[in-house]
């Protein structure tokens, strides 16, 4: 059996690498071609394949809803029939929760009319979580937020094999509605997600492993891996227009020289104005509230002589700046231009060790103070103090928690008004008593293991997730977090994990056996029923043949590991896809009329334990429950001839 | 009727009380043959609707019906058919919302999806019914909006009224053949219903609202045809002995009827009242009821809904469109007739009596007001 050369579904679509369901959607677009009308609820393949003004559909698609895909259909089968368009084949593609769960009324209307349209449902036996999107992560360019990310930057990972710093391509932003939002502090980090977020913790008892797990499975004392710097990066290029020579707004008192590139002396000056400066563009006025006496003072004059070529006028209480291009320039920064919004932007967390150490040196002439053995900057902005800790903790130093004071509008949990500061101290060489197990992070150049010291509910926002390439992590707020989430089905398998179904002291995973979807399609009698799998394509093109050929409802149940939710490496779908089959956890039949006949039988069942074992969702198992897990699937076999 | 004048192609709903003659109806035309059309009979109102949306989507002229908590149920993809621009027609037999449950008639469930983008008429007799919904058939295909005509449960739904039907030559010749250029079609794919990122959805959606507020000019050009066709003029607005008038009655539907015999009883008196029926009331007219309704001192917006802790939507409506307005009437909100509560002639004339009370007074005092409220059983 050949498949025609011709792609219908085109690519640059944003599904996962190794996504079984998008796979068995190429396949059978192939082995249905051009004349066909595709039908799909909301769901992860509608997601990918379409964000306006792309999509992936060389052929006619519609999607209007989560749970009507079958009865939208059913309106364009009744419409073509009506209109005598023949030849023409209506095929309704759902994920699982589009079929068995929150769809199958329309489903069961579908069949039981007897609409010809063939239904197909790509079963990654589980549904789709995310991050505040204030969240900031880490990129090559520097700090964002996360909600500003797009796909193809390069965001900073966790390499989970070799346990370093690397740059990920980032393949998908989801923006995901509001949901309940908690903190996870730690003495050094805070960040906010959901409760089904993952976060990489080191295994309890002191054993050297990383796992993933919820915020909704983390407790107080955990630990959690963290960032501990960054690479340092480079001197950055403005590309700023350079006034004219003869610019009569250009300078005052003499001319003034805006800089090219970043150096130290203009970071130190930077961080000066970030502490006490302002901006005034419409007049052309950049100053700073540095009363003579001033420890920033003198400094001042002397770093703006040296970088930009001019010396400040002055007043008893402050030093003015007098250019229009020096105002833009400043504004084109990206710092921020009233006291409140005041912050340290993302292209500073890409200069060399020096511009940064330089800045901090500037904005701690400012408002910055010593005490004891460590250091203590006050600011009324907090986003500059939430970016001033990440920036200090790249620099390798220990931050403590924001102490933030609210002046007005106490609200939920999302600050406004106010005053604060954060102090921050050199780390010292490893402490043992602050984490007492030596961890596999011992000595790594780039992250190490801090211990949850607090978990609090923050309130209700929009969130965010991202999608990473190859190790699906990143970097936000300085905790190596999982990119996507997966929450139980009406098809998920028993004992699997999902964030729904988390495994913990009391919770074993899903508790209830996997919906026996093609079961259901049988019982309203229609003329063709299959199992397939993305793991046997031409198993699958065969069924998808015969379903088409049908006159009158078919149903096709397609099993799509899926590797974020499942747990395993991208290039084992296929594999995880056959295990399923050889093991007898997936059987593959299909029932013309009613009758049941297998169309792929295993030569010798392998055992279950070869399939759950390599997928992360099942790594809680014992043995005893393995066995259980053996006991159903050989009763199952066996009720299904396959033995 | 309208629906087989119409000539529909898909036709696909779900019983429900006091919509059921209707799809009877129907399913006998198909029957007999004497309508050429699939009927999709579906398992609810929610599938009904989505059927709608995807033959529609495929090129099919499309009609469903229902009331209710029928309406509730569809009302998730009453949002999607508008905002995928698919002109969908639908009659709704206007009926009250459960709890406690209730088939009979007030209008509160359409007025609860008076945000959902379709276009919304409101009927006082069996004739406006036809005429609306013909009218509508046109009205939603030329400017991609989906349109709901309702009407009142019982009272219009369940009663018979002898209707003048035009020949279907001419409605015919009114309502050409629905063929949309963009359709689900294998000779030309395109991709309906994406995914709106942030970039793009509020720009869909201003356009649209744009393409809803403009189509009340749309309202105006087609009723003028039918009415050169048909001989029956409607307006977006009718205005009942309304010269002169210092008290004015702001009503929709079959209330009108009831409305009119007391403004003549009230003008033999030599009292100077008058009556405005809207009959579009998404989307909302504001211009054309500020011109209806400045001259009055006071007016009565008497509604069969409430906006359960505040007042009657087409109040909020109507206050809305004054609000910028120098010359005012005072404006009084009578909730009536829910769940059929009887509203008679002598109680509309006592609605006049306060009213004109109030425009003399210049003080509203309370409102709104509950006409026919039981005071034993509530206090």
């Amino acid at each position: 059996m050949r498949l025609p050369e011709e792609e219908l579904l085109a690519p640059g679509h944003r599904a996962c690498q190794g996504c079984g369901e998008i796979l068995a959607i190429r396949l059978i677009l192939k082995t249905l071609g051009r004349r066909v009308i595709v039908v799909q609820p909301t769901g992860c393949m509608e997601v990918v394949t379409t964000p306006y003004p792309q999509t992936s559909w060389r052929v006619p698609w519609i999607h209007a809803a989560f749970e009507n895909a079958a009865a939208v259909a059913s309106g364009v089968e009744a419409a073509l029939k009506r209109l005598g368009r023949e030849g023409i084949k209506v095929v309704a593609i759902g994920g699982d929760g589009g079929t068995a769960d929150i769809g199958l009324q329309a489903l069961s209307g579908m069949m039981e009319r007897g609409h010809d349209i063939l239904y197909v449902c790509t079963d990654n036996e589980a549904y789709m979580n995310c991050l505040d999107p204030s969240s900031l992560v880490l990129t090559e360019e520097g700090l964002k937020k996360v909600s500003e990310v797009r796909v193809g930057e390069l965001l900073y990972s966790f390499d989970l094999q070799r346990r370093t710093l690397v740059a990920r391509r980032c393949s998908g932003v989801f923006f995901n509605g509001v949901h309940d939002i908690y903190e996870v502090v730690t003495p050094h980090h805070l960040i906010r997600a959901t409760p089904n977020h993952p976060f990489l913790t080191l295994e309890r008892g002191g054993r050297n492993r990383l796992v993933w797990k919820t915020l909704s499975q983390l407790r107080v004392g955990d630990g959690v891996v963290v960032l501990r710097r960054i690479p340092y990066g480079d001197s950055y290029l403005f590309g700023f227009k350079q006034p004219w020579a003869g610019d009569p707004q250009a300078a005052h008192p003499g001319p003034l020289r805006i800089p090219e590139r970043s150096s130290p002396e203009l970071m130190k000056l930077l961080g000066i104005w970030l502490g006490e400066g302002w901006v005034r563009p419409k007049k052309g006025e950049v100053g700073f509230a540095l009363p003579e006496g001033k420890r920033g003072r003198r400094e001042l004059i002397r770093l703006s002589q040296k970088v930009l070529g001019t010396t400040p006028t002055g007043e008893e209480d402050y030093l003015y700046l007098r250019s229009h291009p020096l105002a833009r320039f400043i504004c084109s920064l990206g710092l921020g231009m009233r006291p409140e919004n005041k912050t340290i932007p993302g292209w500073v967390f890409t200069l060399t060790l020096r511009e940064k150490k330089a800045l901090l040196e500037g904005l701690m002439l400012t408002d910055g103070y010593s005490r004891g053995g460590s250091q203590r900057f006050v600011s009324t902005s907090y986003e500059l103090l939430r970016r001033l800790r990440l920036f200090l903790q790249s620099l390798g130093y220990g931050v403590g928690e924001i102490h933030w004071m609210e002046r007005k509008g106490e609200g939920r949990g999302f600050r406004s008004e106010g005053l604060g500061h954060v102090s921050f101290r050199k780390k010292r060489t490893p402490d043992h008593t602050h984490y007492p197990y030596v961890n596999c992070l011992e000595g790594n150049e780039f992250f190490e293991v801090e211990r949850i010291i607090e978990l609090r509910y923050v309130g209700r926002n929009q969130t965010v997730d991202l999608r990473v390439e190859k190790d699906h992590n990143f970097i936000a707020d300085g905790m190596v977090v999982h990119n996507t989430g997966i929450q139980r089905s009406g098809t998920t398998p028993a004992l699997a994990w999902t964030s729904t179904t988390p495994v913990g002291r009391i919770w074993r995973g899903e508790d209830k056996p996997k919906k026996d979807m093609p079961a259901i399609a049988l019982a309203h009698h229609i003329p063709y029923v299959a199992t397939a799998s993305v793991g046997y394509p031409m198993d699958l093109v065969g069924k998808v043949k015969k379903a088409a050929e049908v006159k009158g409802p078919s149903y096709l149940h397609v099993h799509c590991p899926c590797p974020p939710g499942w747990g395993y490496d991208s290039s084992l779908t296929i594999r995880i896809a056959r295990l399923a089959v050889e093991t007898g956890c997936w059987i593959l039949y299909e029932a013309e009329r009613g009758r049941i006949r297998i169309t792929l039988k295993p030569e010798k069942r392998k055992p279950v334990r070869e399939y759950l074992m390599i997928q992360r969702r099942f790594s809680h198992l014992t043995e005893e429950e393995v066995e259980r897990i053996q006991r159903e699937v050989d009763a199952r076999c066996k009720e299904l001839g396959l033995e | 009727m309208a629906a087989k004048l119409a000539r529909v192609q898909v036709v696909s709903a779900y019983p429900i009380t006091p919509q059921t003659p209707v799809v009877e109806n129907l399913a006998r035309y198909v029957a007999n043959g004497e309508l050429e059309a699939e009927f999709v009979k579906v398992e609810s109102e929610h599938s009904a609707m989505s059927v709608c949306l995807g033959a529609s989507a495929t090129g099919a002229r499309t009609f469903t019906a229902t009331s209710s908590q029928g309406l509730m149920l569809m009302s998730e993809i009453l949002y999607v058919v508008s905002g995928m621009r698919l002109p969908v027609v639908m009659a709704n037999a206007n009926r009250s919302l459960s709890a406690p449950l209730s088939i009979w008639n007030d209008q509160q469930d359409s007025l609860a999806v008076r945000d959902c983008g379709w276009i919304q008429l409101y009927c006082e007799n069996n004739q406006e019914i036809l005429d609306l919904l013909l009218l509508s058939f046109r009205l939603a295909e030329s400017l991609s909006i989906p349109a709901m005509v309702c009407y009142d449960g019982y009272i219009l739904s369940h009663t018979s009224e002898a209707v003048e039907v035009p020949p279907q030559e001419e409605v015919d010749a009114f309502l050409p053949p629905y063929s949309p250029d963009l359709k689900l079609d294998p000779d030309r794919p395109l991709t309906m219903g994406p995914v709106g990122v942030p970039e793009v959805y509020m720009e869909a959606r201003y356009m649209q609202h744009r393409a809803l507020m403009e189509a009340k000019d749309g309202f105006l050009k087609v009723a003028e045809e039918f009415g050169r066709r048909f001989g029956r003029k409607y307006g977006i607005l009718e205005e009942y002995r309304t010269e002169g008038a210092e008290v004015l009655l702001l009503t929709m539907g079959s209330l009108a009827g009831t409305a009119k015999e007391a403004v003549d009883i009230c003008r033999d008196r030599g009292e100077r009242v008058g009556l405005v029926k809207l009959l579009l009331y998404r989307p909302f007219p504001w211009e054309e009821l500020v011109r209806a309704l400045s001259g009055a001192k006071a007016v009565a917006v008497l509604e069969k809904d409430i906006s359960t802790g505040w007042m009657g939507a087409l109040y909020i409506d109507t206050a809305a469109s004054f609000v910028n307005q120098a010359r005012k009437p005072l404006f009084l909100n009578f909730i009536v007739g829910l769940g059929s509560r009887d509203v008679r002639v002598e109680d509309l004339e006592e609605v006049v009596r306060i009213t004109k009370k109030v425009g003399e007074e210049g003080r509203v005092g309370e409102n709104p007001r509950w006409l026919g409220v039981k005071r034993e059983m509530v206090e």
